[in-house]
C-alpha cells in the first residue's frame, strides 16, 4: 500500500506544475489552414529551417517563434502545423496527412524534397504547394507544376557581397569556405563569394573545403572545425560557411583562435539566418538568405487568393538575400567595405554587373 | 497454453508502455487521449494507415530476420545497415545498368544482385570470424561505414543524373518496377508504395521457419549457436556454420533494397534508410528470434513510426521528441518483459537463443 500511496503523489507532482494545458476545440474550418514540413535537420537548426519557421510563425501569429517579440508584420490568422520527419521515407505521409485533411497551404523545406512532392501535388491538384530551394515539374519535365510554387534565392548575390567584405577585411589574402554537401546549390555560394573577393582583390586566394558527399554533411559540427582550423593554418583569416549545423564548428575555430588587442584575428561569416549573434566579435557579418520573408510571403498570397504556382526568385533587389550590419558587428565591418559592398549591390540590381551562377552552368 | 502466455506478456508490457507514456504526455499538458487516437487511429485507418504500416514495417520484418538468423548461429549482425546499403545500390545498378531486359527476367535478376549483395558484403566478417578469429561485432559495424562510403561515392560520381541536387542514382528501368499492391487490393490506391516486397517478406519469414527448424542445415546452424564446442563434436563445421550463417543474414538483410528501390522511389538514394539495420536489432530481441514474433515486433515499431508524424503535427505540445520517449518506453517494457511474469524468472529468462 505504501508503494501505492507514494506512486500516486509522484505522478501528481508530476502533473500538477503542467500548467499549460492543450484544449481541443473545434477546427476552425474557415481559416487558411498551412502546414509546414521541415528537412532533417529539424526547425532548431539557427539557420535555414529556424528561417523557414520564423516565417510561418510570423503568418500565424504575427511574432518571432519565442511567442513575445513582433516580427514586425500583421498576423495572417492561419491555422499553422508542422512535421519534423526525422527520416526520408517520413517525408510522404507528413504532406499526404496534410493533403488528406484538406489543407490549403503545404510548404516543404529543402530541394530534397522536391521529388516527394511532385508525387504528392500530383494527387492533390487543388491544394497548394511550396518548396524552399525546389522546383517541381509536370511530368514532361520542363513546365513547372501549377499548384507548386518553387521559391528559389539568388545566393550566389549575397554571397558576392559577403566575399568582397571578406576580401576588404582580411589582412593575409587568403579566405576559407566550407560547404556543407557537396551540390551545385552550395556551389553556388562559394562561386559567388570568390567572385566578390577578386572583384576588391583579384590576387587573393579562396580556400575551399566541404564537409562531405552526404545529407550527413549538414549536420557534421566537428568536420566543420576541423577544416576551419585546417584552412586558419594555411593563412585563411576570414571563412564563410554554408554548410547547416556543421558551420557552427567554423564559429567555434574563429573563437579559439582568439582576440588580439580587443579585436578577433580571425573571422566567421554566417549563413542563411542572421548568425552574427551566435559568436559576438567573431562574426564578420552574415549572408541571409530571407527564407523567412519569401515563406511569409507565400502564405499571404494563398490567404489573399493570388497563389501563383511556378518559381518565384529572391534576389538582392527583393532583398531576398543580403549581409546584416547590427550592433553585433556594426565596429567590425569598416565604413570602406560597407560602402563597397552597397554601391555593388546597386550594380548587380541595375545589371551592371554580373555573377556567375554555379548552378545555370 | 504456454504458447497463449507467450503472447499475453509482451502484450501486457506494451500497454504498461503505453500507460506511462499517457503520463508523459500528462505531464507536458496534452492529452493522452487524443495523442493516442492520432497515432493508433492514423496506423490502422484504412487504406491509408494500414497500408503505410505495413509498407514500414516490411524492411524491418528483413532486418529484424537478418539480425534473428545470426543470433540464432551464435552471431550478432550490427552490420545489416550497411549490408541493406550495398545491396540496394547493387538492385538499383542492375536496374539502371540491363535496362533493355524485359520485366520477367530483370526482377528477378534486381532481387538477385540484392540479395547476393547484401550475402556477400556479410560474408566478409563472417569469413574474417571463421579464418582468423576476428570478432563479428566489430567487424560488422566497421563495414556499415565502409558500406555507405561506398555506395555514396558511387551515386555521387558516377550513377547521378547530372545537376541532380540530390544523393540519388538515376532512375531504374520500369521493367524493373515492382507492382504495388494496390493493384491487386480493392480499396487500396497505387499511390500507398505498399508493395510486392512486403509478400516477400511474409515468405521469407516462412522460409526462415523452414529452414532453421526443419531442416538439416537450420538444425547445423542453431547447434552452433547454442553451444559450438558441441556442435564441432558432433560433426558440425563451425567455420562453414559462421560464414554460411552470416550470408544467410546478409542475403535477409539486402532484401531491403527490393521494398525501397524496385518498391517505393524506383532508383537508389542517399539516407533512405531510417537505420533499419539497427532497429532490426531492437526487431529480432523483441520477436525473440523468431520469425512470428520478428513479424510482430516490426508491426509494432511500423505502426509507431507511422503514427509520429500525425501526432508530431495534429496535437498542440506533443513534439517529435515525445513520440520517440514513447518509441523508447515500449522497447524498454517490451524487453524487460520478463518482470512481469510471476515469480520472474531473473535476468535471461527471455533471452535464450
Amino acid at each position: 500500500m505504501k508503494q501505492t500511496a507514494a506512486l500516486t503523489i509522484i505522478v501528481l507532482a508530476l502533473i500538477a506544475p503542467a500548467c499549460r494545458r492543450a484544449r481541443y476545440v473545434e477546427d476552425d474550418t474557415s481559416k487558411v489552414h498551412v502546414g509546414i514540413v521541415f528537412d532533417i535537420g529539424g526547425k532548431d537548426d539557427r539557420s535555414f529551417n529556424a528561417a523557414a519557421w520564423r516565417g510561418v510563425k510570423c503568418a500565424e501569429s504575427g511574432t518571432l517563434p519565442d511567442g513575445k517579440t513582433s516580427c514586425d508584420k500583421p498576423a495572417l490568422g492561419i491555422v499553422l502545423r508542422d512535421v519534423e520527419p526525422g527520416t526520408p521515407n517520413s517525408i510522404e505521409p507528413a504532406m499526404r496527412a496534410f493533403a488528406e485533411r484538406g489543407y490549403d497551404l503545404v510548404i516543404g523545406v529543402g530541394f530534397a524534397q522536391a521529388p516527394i512532392m511532385q508525387v504528392v501535388a500530383r494527387d492533390y491538384p487543388d491544394i497548394h504547394f511550396a518548396i524552399i530551394d525546389g522546383v517541381v515539374f509536370a511530368d514532361d519535365g520542363k513546365t513547372p507544376m501549377p499548384n507548386v510554387a518553387g521559391l528559389l534565392f539568388k545566393e550566389h548575390e549575397g554571397s558576392y557581397l559577403v566575399g568582397m567584405i571578406a576580401a576588404k577585411t582580411s589582412r593575409t589574402g587568403t579566405l576559407g569556405f566550407v560547404g556543407g554537401m557537396d551540390i551545385p546549390l552550395i556551389r553556388r555560394f562559394e562561386k559567388g563569394y570568390e567572385e566578390g573577393a577578386k572583384a576588391v582583390n583579384p590576387r587573393i586566394q579562396v580556400l575551399q573545403n566541404y564537409v562531405g558527399v552526404t545529407d550527413a554533411a549538414w549536420n557534421n559540427p566537428g568536420k566543420g572545425k576541423e577544416l576551419s582550423l585546417a584552412q586558419m593554418d594555411r593563412g585563411a583569416d576570414v571563412i564563410f560557411t554554408a554548410a547547416g549545423n556543421s558551420g557552427l564548428g567554423a564559429f567555434d575555430a574563429v573563437e579559439q583562435a582568439g582576440m588580439q588587442n580587443g579585436r578577433a584575428t580571425h573571422f566567421v561569416i554566417g549563413v542563411d539566418s542572421n548568425q552574427n549573434m551566435v559568436k559576438p566579435g567573431f562574426v564578420l557579418t552574415s549572408m541571409v538568405k530571407r527564407v523567412d520573408n519569401a515563406v511569409y510571403d507565400i502564405v499571404k498570397e494563398v490567404v489573399e487568393g493570388r497563389f501563383k504556382g511556378g518559381f518565384h526568385v529572391y534576389g538582392l533587389e527583393s532583398e531576398g538575400v543580403g549581409y546584416v550590419i547590427d550592433q553585433y558587428n556594426r565596429d567590425l565591418v569598416s565604413p570602406d567595405a560597407i560602402r563597397e559592398a552597397e554601391d555593388a549591390r546597386k550594380k548587380i540590381i541595375s545589371g551592371q554587373i554580373k555573377v556567375t551562377d554555379a548552378m545555370a552552368q | 497454453m504456454t504458447r497463449l502466455r507467450e503472447l499475453l506478456f509482451p502484450l501486457i508490457a506494451v500497454l504498461c508502455a503505453f500507460a506511462v507514456g499517457a503520463l508523459v504526455v500528462l505531464f507536458i499538458g496534452d492529452s493522452p487521449i487524443e495523442t493516442y487516437r492520432l497515432l493508433l487511429g492514423s496506423a490502422f485507418s484504412w487504406p491509408d494507415g494500414i497500408g503505410y504500416t505495413l509498407f514500414f514495417a516490411t524492411p524491418l520484418i528483413f532486418t529484424g530476420l537478418a539480425v534473428a538468423v545470426a543470433l540464432r548461429g551464435g552471431l550478432l549482425n550490427i552490420g545489416a545497415e550497411g549490408q541493406l546499403y550495398i545491396a540496394a545500390f547493387a538492385t538499383a545498378w542492375v536496374g539502371i545498368t540491363l535496362s533493355n531486359l524485359p520485366s520477367a527476367l530483370l526482377i528477378p535478376l534486381c532481387c538477385l544482385a540484392g540479395i547476393a549483395a547484401g550475402a556477400a558484403w556479410a560474408a566478409i566478417p563472417g569469413i574474417l570470424k571463421a579464418r582468423f578469429g576476428s570478432h563479428e561485432v566489430i567487424n560488422t559495424i566497421m563495414l556499415n561505414f565502409i558500406a555507405v562510403a561506398l555506395v555514396g561515392y558511387l551515386t555521387q560520381y558516377h550513377y547521378r543524373t547530372a545537376g541532380d541536387p540530390i544523393m540519388e542514382s538515376a532512375p531504374i528501368s520500369a521493367a524493373a518496377h515492382i507492382p504495388r499492391l494496390g493493384q491487386f487490393v480493392p480499396g487500396l490506391p497505387a499511390r500507398i508504395p505498399l508493395n510486392a516486397a512486403f509478400l516477400l517478406a511474409l515468405l521469407s519469414c516462412w522460409l526462415v521457419y523452414v529452414l532453421l527448424w526443419k531442416t538439416k542445415w537450420g538444425y547445423e546452424i542453431r547447434a552452433t549457436g547454442q553451444n559450438p564446442s558441441a556442435a564441432e563434436y558432433g560433426g558440425v563445421s563451425i567455420r562453414k556454420e559462421i560464414v554460411l550463417t552470416m550470408a544467410i543474414s546478409g542475403a535477409l538483410a539486402g532484401m531491403v533494397g527490393i521494398n525501397e528501390v524496385m518498391g517505393y522511389r524506383y532508383r537508389y538514394y542517399d539516407g533512405f534508410s531510417d537505420n533499419y539495420g539497427f532497429t532490426g536489432i531492437a526487431v529480432a530481441l523483441l520477436g525473440r528470434n523468431h520469425p512470428v514474433g520478428v513479424i510482430a515486433a516490426a508491426l509494432l515499431f511500423a505502426v509507431l513510426q507511422r503514427g509520429g508524424v500525425p501526432v508530431d503535427a495534429f496535437t498542440q505540445l506533443v513534439s517529435k521528441d515525445i513520440v520517440l520517449i514513447l518509441q523508447a518506453l515500449v522497447i524498454l517494457f517490451v524487453a524487460a518483459e520478463a518482470m512481469f511474469r510471476r515469480g520472474g524468472r531473473g535476468p535471461g529468462a527471455g533471452g535464450r537463443i
